[in-house]
């Protein structure tokens, strides 16, 4: 097996912190959706569940500067800064790793606009986060197109994983979503629920 | 103001005082029964609206009236009707009849039998807020909804609207007459109360504000611009000017209208013998039977032992130190033979069932208090039950994104007080009350659709 040596440290670093970052990505999806449909997680309280969602997608901006500025720094190819968040801008691989620089603009949205919450009309800052659903797909596409180490070996496990859990969380919140009791009749259903619980107190 | 067509009328000078019985009233429904007043016999009795030549000098007179609101929130007329008259563009004047709390019915009373009283006041909101448009909000109905149309279009007929006065439904739901719920209606969406906090007049949409007054408020409004602040003032106390319209629940009867001087005695009002030597807590005698509990306010409003209740006035001030208030002018005496956590408990399902599901501690608290309170007010609750239901009704205050839960903890928390000895009965497995009947009306418990409230 070859060493890593000081030329090829960054070249592996940013690959590794590629396959992190896109981890931590689907992480922050399949939380974001349990947030959407207010789901807990076994063991924990119902606020752990959006302080994780936050947590872990601040977590992977720090991986994602890490992924981008090895990549940059790294003299075995050109890869321009600007390349970083103008699509098709860089002269290695411009497709691919265009398709990463949209998905980091997206994602910069994000983070940005959940930042400044409190400052946004609420319909706003929902219409943007939507963009979600655009930026993990195109992180997907970018690692598999920029990279040969993600089309084979455990490397595509873990990202053949990532999509799978992704789409069964889809899958689920679509269906949650269609059996969901209509705002009026909640209170009637919650009512019906307690009263049949006869032993409850 | 604005070019709208101006009408032969005589300059607002107050004076005289309308025909009236005994003590000034009543002043908002005839003294002969029940019959509605049609637009000549209104004018009779009135005579025409006088013109709003000076927007200050009406607004000066109800300010010196001390008008408050007639909903239940006591809202000083005149701050609210200056707002209406600084806000650009002009407010839609909305005249609120849409009595959701089934336990007032002085609301649908005063639109059946004085319609004519309700439209002159809307006139004169719109005229003072310089409206172009008016709507009378009432709970969707056939023959109260005929008859209203009826009036508009007698007037109509006649000339004397300078404001054409348009006619909405309102779902009938306790919460729709609330003022967002209200406003949402209009803007023609379902009528459901919003989250923002209320601050100013409501919102329609952006840019577009609702003077909403509640329809007793506006009938006493046409009565202060005919005859003036000093005929309004000669009814009621200097703290809370002039007469209104409460609802009586006694033993025995049916729910009575009356129209009272503000700030009445309570015992009068509830015919209660207020003798001194009755000891607190026990039942006090009255024309219809022996009375335990006085319901204050209506089922957002707080329960009151009799003895409590029978040596204080109809008054906000009064009550408040008890955590509760006049409001809509509801009052019931519970007889002393029936179940006080009974009824709570199917007050509070009732409660719960008119959630409109917008928050958490609303569709999950309000029906977890319902089920707990059934609880209590069934044979053998358990140890836990009355300390469970203090501690969710404290987690629900404050938290709600309208005032539903805040006003429906409030009304179980009276009732967990007041009937504190009957719990601890029920916790033995026994009952003091010997009718089963139920006593305070609450509709039957259906659960709504996403209709219900369009």
């Amino acid at each position: 097996m070859t060493g890593i040596t000081h030329a090829t440290a960054l070249w592996y670093a940013s690959r590794a912190t590629g396959v992190v970052t896109l981890l931590l990505l689907t992480a922050v999806v399949l939380l974001g959706i349990l947030v959407n449909r207010q789901g807990r997680l076994p063991g924990l309280p119902g606020f752990a569940v959006t302080g994780l969602h936050r947590n872990i997608s601040l977590l992977a901006v720090a991986f994602l500067v890490i992924h981008v500025v090895t990549a940059v720094a790294d003299p075995y190819v050109t890869i321009g800064l600007a390349a970083a968040v103008l699509p098709f801008a860089s002269a290695y691989k411009a497709f691919w790793l265009g398709l990463g620089a949209i998905s980091l603009d997206l994602i910069a949205a994000l983070i940005l606009t959940s930042l400044a919450r409190a400052r946004m009309s609420r319909p706003a800052w929902r219409a943007i986060h939507w963009l979600a659903y655009a930026a993990w797909p195109l992180a997907v596409v970018h690692s598999l197109g920029s990279s040969a180490d993600t089309r084979s070996g455990p490397v595509l496990g873990v990202l053949t994983g990532c999509v799978l859990a992704t789409t069964a969380a889809l899958a689920w919140r679509l269906s949650r979503a269609a059996r969901e009791v209509p705002r009026a009749g909640r209170a009637a259903a919650i009512l019906s629920r307690m009263s049949a619980r006869k032993a409850g107190l | 103001m604005t070019g709208r067509r101006t009408l032969a009328h005589p300059p607002l000078a107050m004076g005289g005082a309308p025909p009236a019985g005994p003590g000034g009233l009543p002043r908002l429904m005839p003294a002969a029964g029940a019959v509605p007043v049609d637009l000549r016999g209104h004018l009779a009795a009135h005579g025409p609206l006088p013109a709003v030549r000076s927007r200050d000098r009406l607004l000066a007179e109800v300010a010196a009236a001390g008008l408050t609101g007639r909903g239940g929130a006591a809202f000083p007329v005149a701050r609210k009707l200056d707002a209406a008259a600084r806000a650009r563009p002009a407010p839609i004047v909305v005249g609120n009849g849409a009595e959701g709390e089934p336990a007032s019915s002085k609301d649908r009373s005063l639109l059946w039998i004085s319609p004519h009283l309700v439209l002159d006041g809307l006139q004169l909101a719109a005229a003072v807020a310089g409206s172009g448009s008016a709507v009378l909000y009432v709970t969707r109905g056939d023959r109260l909804h005929a008859r209203l149309a009826g009036a508009i279009a007698e007037r109509a007929a006649a000339g004397i609207d300078a404001v054409r006065v348009g006619l909405v439904a309102a779902p009938d739901r306790f919460l729709a007459g609330e003022e967002s719920a209200l406003a949402s209606r209009l803007a023609g969406r379902p009528a459901l109360p919003s989250h923002r906090p209320a601050r100013g007049l409501p919102r329609l949409a952006p840019g577009r504000t609702a003077l909403v007054q509640n329809v007793e408020t506006l009938a006493h409004l046409a009565l202060i611009a005919r005859y003036g602040a000093a005929w309004f003032r000669t009814v009621g106390t200097a703290a809370e000017p002039g007469s209104m319209l409460v609802t009586l629940h006694r033993a025995g009867g049916r729910p009575a209208v009356a129209e009272v001087p503000a700030g009445a005695g309570i015992a009068d009002l509830l015919g209660l013998d207020a003798r001194p030597g009755v000891p607190a807590g026990s039942p006090v005698p009255s024309v219809a039977g022996p009375v335990q509990a006085v319901l204050v306010g209506g089922y957002h409003g707080a329960w009151l032992t009799a003895t409590t209740a029978a040596g204080l006035p109809l008054a906000t001030t009064a009550l408040r130190p008890l955590g509760a208030a006049a409001g809509a002018g509801v009052l019931a005496a519970l007889p002393a033979d029936r179940c006080g956590l009974a009824e709570t408990a199917r007050v509070a399902r009732y409660l719960a069932l008119e959630s409109a599901g917008q928050c958490g501690p609303c569709f999950n608290g309000l029906p977890r208090i319902a089920a707990a309170a059934e609880h209590l007010a069934g044979p053998r609750p358990g140890p836990r039950a009355r300390a469970d239901l203090e501690r969710w009704a404290g987690l629900l205050t404050g938290r709600g994104a309208c005032h539903h839960p805040d006003g429906s903890v409030r009304f179980i928390r009276s009732a967990l007080r007041v009937f504190a000895a009957e719990a601890g009965l029920h916790e033995q497995g026994r009952c003091r009350s010997t009718d089963p009947r139920p006593f305070l009306p609450v509709p039957a418990g259906r659960p709504a659709t996403e209709e219900d409230w369009s």
